[in-house]
């Protein structure tokens, strides 16, 4: 439970909202790469953060982020030409560079210098690991570019994707580190998917239907272990990490490829879903990746030509009822993705906490949103910088392992939980 | 025509969530089991708590005494471990990084016996060893359905709020 007013500070991210304040403290995935594959390609609406944004890449390749419309009468520069180091509106030809600065107003005289007095907020942002990201706090507090390990593997290792999911960013992120719900939820595809299948982990989990829980902190934010019953007094451990504000990954299954999640707020009502899969130690193959971009694992079908599921909440996810009856699909929903995706949307825009009643399991999320809700007080009252905002703490993996009984699992999975370059994931 | 879902999911909708309580009150206790612990609670027990009970585990040499009178209210009063496990829904242990936490596999006797599930707090982790945290943490691991290992006191007020207590 939620008083109404903790949980506007952890769920309103717009301009000048304490929530709005600690997500601008962090680079954020705005953009994927292929969005702007080109100089002078088509430019890009972006929402973040409730800031409605045009994205764009100039003749030389230079990245921009910027206000949408222009500063002469309002139009949106989704309209606009980008041409020649510039992109110009249409309707009375302003052009703007790749910072914003209006660098022409054909109705001025030249020597005016009117269009030097003209200049639309931007931001930066910049290419990493198959991502456009941005800072959109104040210039002097930008921090180090982001150091998750997805990011700076190979390309051939890794594939990221988005999808719009329509409800608050926390909502969904609290979906990411509710480990509880996986026996639920996804009982029907641990077996199935072919991003899952096959490892003895999943002996484990089916083995010990009742997991216990462990939740310790970390310096970014937490790690959320699962713990079953293994083999000679030792416990197996599938270890969730969540970094401040909004990135979690999955503990991996045998040699597939390892899952994780971003969830960034566009408005009050709606974020991104972002996923990505990679593996540390090779490419990925063929038929993994042909399984990511049909929808399988933590990936969606989209409808043609959009970032919105095939299935979502016009066309009642596809719920198929025979499905849910026969345990295919515990909700009737097929996928993973769309399974908590779909649960969560139903909660409606922004869920009202203060009318849930969480139980000793859900210590992960209590955790989390205390966490934050002290970040969020530090950093507005003595701007203190959240954890998370440091790179040092986007170096963490999650972890399958199987320790003896005696031993916590931050301690016995101290290195597993560390990004180590040339060695794979712990995994089970 | 919109969808079932799409209606339903609209912040006009929310609007109509039945504002009507949809759980009953849930009975807390909470025991501390060392000094360090128990003054946490001494301090959270000035609170405005609903539904909440604190309770100290006996230390020292006390704590072989009959599970009748093995408990004690925050004013030494004698409580019975039994009765009050068995009165209660949700059950949390507290306990001091690097503090002997051995008394928890009594209350998890008692929790067992009664269906209940533990959760087992530790409090104070950054500042201790990884053997003090140990020393801790190991005889509350084969207990405690939930295990938080948490750096501040403050967590526990967070927590027991969450949960309504």
């Amino acid at each position: 439970m939620l008083r109404k007013e903790q949980n506007d500070l952890l769920t309103l991210t717009g301009p000048n909202s304490p929530g709005g304040a600690f997500f601008r403290s962090y680079w954020l995935p705005a953009l994927l790469a292929q969005e702007l594959a080109e100089p002078e390609c088509p430019p890009v609406r972006v929402k973040l953060l409730s800031e409605r944004l045009i994205a764009w890449r100039d003749s030389q390749g230079r990245l921009s982020l910027m206000d949408e419309f222009c500063a002469h009468r309002g139009v949106s520069l989704w309209f606009g030409r980008n041409e020649e180091d510039g992109l110009r509106c249409p309707y009375h030809g302003w052009k703007y560079d790749h910072t914003g600065q209006c660098i022409d107003v054909p109705s001025e005289p030249a020597e005016s210098g009117y269009c030097k007095r003209i200049k639309l907020k931007s931001y930066p942002l910049i290419e990493l690991g198959g991502v456009l990201w941005t800072y959109m706090g104040p210039p002097e507090k930008q921090p180090p570019l982001p150091e998750f390990e997805f990011a700076h593997v190979k390309p051939e290792s890794r594939f990221v994707a988005k999808r719009l999911q329509e409800c608050n960013w926390l909502q969904a992120m609290e979906g990411g580190i509710d480990s509880s719900h996986v026996s639920w939820l996804h009982r029907g595809e641990l077996n199935t998917d072919p991003l899952f299948k096959g490892s003895r982990g999943n002996q484990y989990n089916l083995g010990d239907a009742r997991p216990v829980f462990e939740v310790v902190e970390s310096p970014g934010g937490l790690y959320i272990g699962a713990r079953r019953n293994a083999e000679n007094n030792h416990y197996y451990w599938r270890i969730t990490p969540w970094v401040m504000p909004c990135f979690t990954m999955i503990a991996p299954r045998g040699n597939h490829p390892v899952h994780g999640h971003f969830w960034v707020p566009i408005d009050d009502e709606n974020c991104w879903a972002w996923s990505f899969d990679y593996h540390s130690m090779r490419a990925l193959t063929e038929g993994e990746v042909q399984a990511m971009k049909d929808g399988k694992g933590i990936f969606v079908k989209f409808v043609p030509g959009t970032y919105r599921p095939l299935a979502n909440k016009d066309n009642d996810y596809l719920i198929d009822r025979v499905a849910q009856k026969e345990g295919r699909f515990y909700s009737g929903v097929e996928g993973i993705g769309m399974q908590d995706a779909s649960l969560q949307e139903s909660m409606g825009p922004v869920v009202d906490r203060t009318k849930e009643n969480l139980v000793s399991t859900d210590n992960g999320i209590i955790m989390a949103r205390h966490r934050m809700l002290k970040a969020i007080k530090a950093l507005n009252e003595k701007g203190v910088p959240p954890p998370g905002v440091d790179p040092a703490h986007h170096r963490v993996r999650s972890a399958a392992v199987v320790l003896p009984q005696d031993q916590p699992f931050k301690e016995g999975a101290r290195e597993a939980l560390t990004v180590r370059e040339g060695i794979a994931h712990a995994s089970v | 025509m919109l969808s079932s879902s799409a209606r339903a999911t609209t912040a006009q909708e929310a609007r109509f969530r039945i504002d009507a309580p949809n759980a009953r009150p849930r009975t807390v206790k909470v025991i501390a089991l060392d000094a360090g612990s128990e003054r946490v609670l001494r301090k959270l027990a000035q609170g405005d708590w609903q539904n909440a009970t604190f309770l100290r585990a006996p230390q020292g040499p006390s704590a072989s005494q009959p599970v009748g009178g093995w408990l004690a209210g925050l004013a030494g009063e004698t409580m019975n471990l039994i009765e009050e496990i068995a009165s209660a829904n949700v059950v949390v242990t507290l306990s001091t990084a690097g503090e002997n936490s051995e008394m928890a596999g009594v209350v998890a006797e008692a929790c067992r016996a009664q269906g209940k599930l533990l959760t087992a707090l530790i409090l104070d982790a950054d500042g201790a060893s990884e053997a003090a945290l140990l020393k801790t943490l190991v005889p509350l691991r084969p207990h405690a359905s939930m295990l938080v290992v948490a750096s501040g006191e403050d967590y526990v007020e967070g927590m027991l709020t969450a949960l309504r207590a």
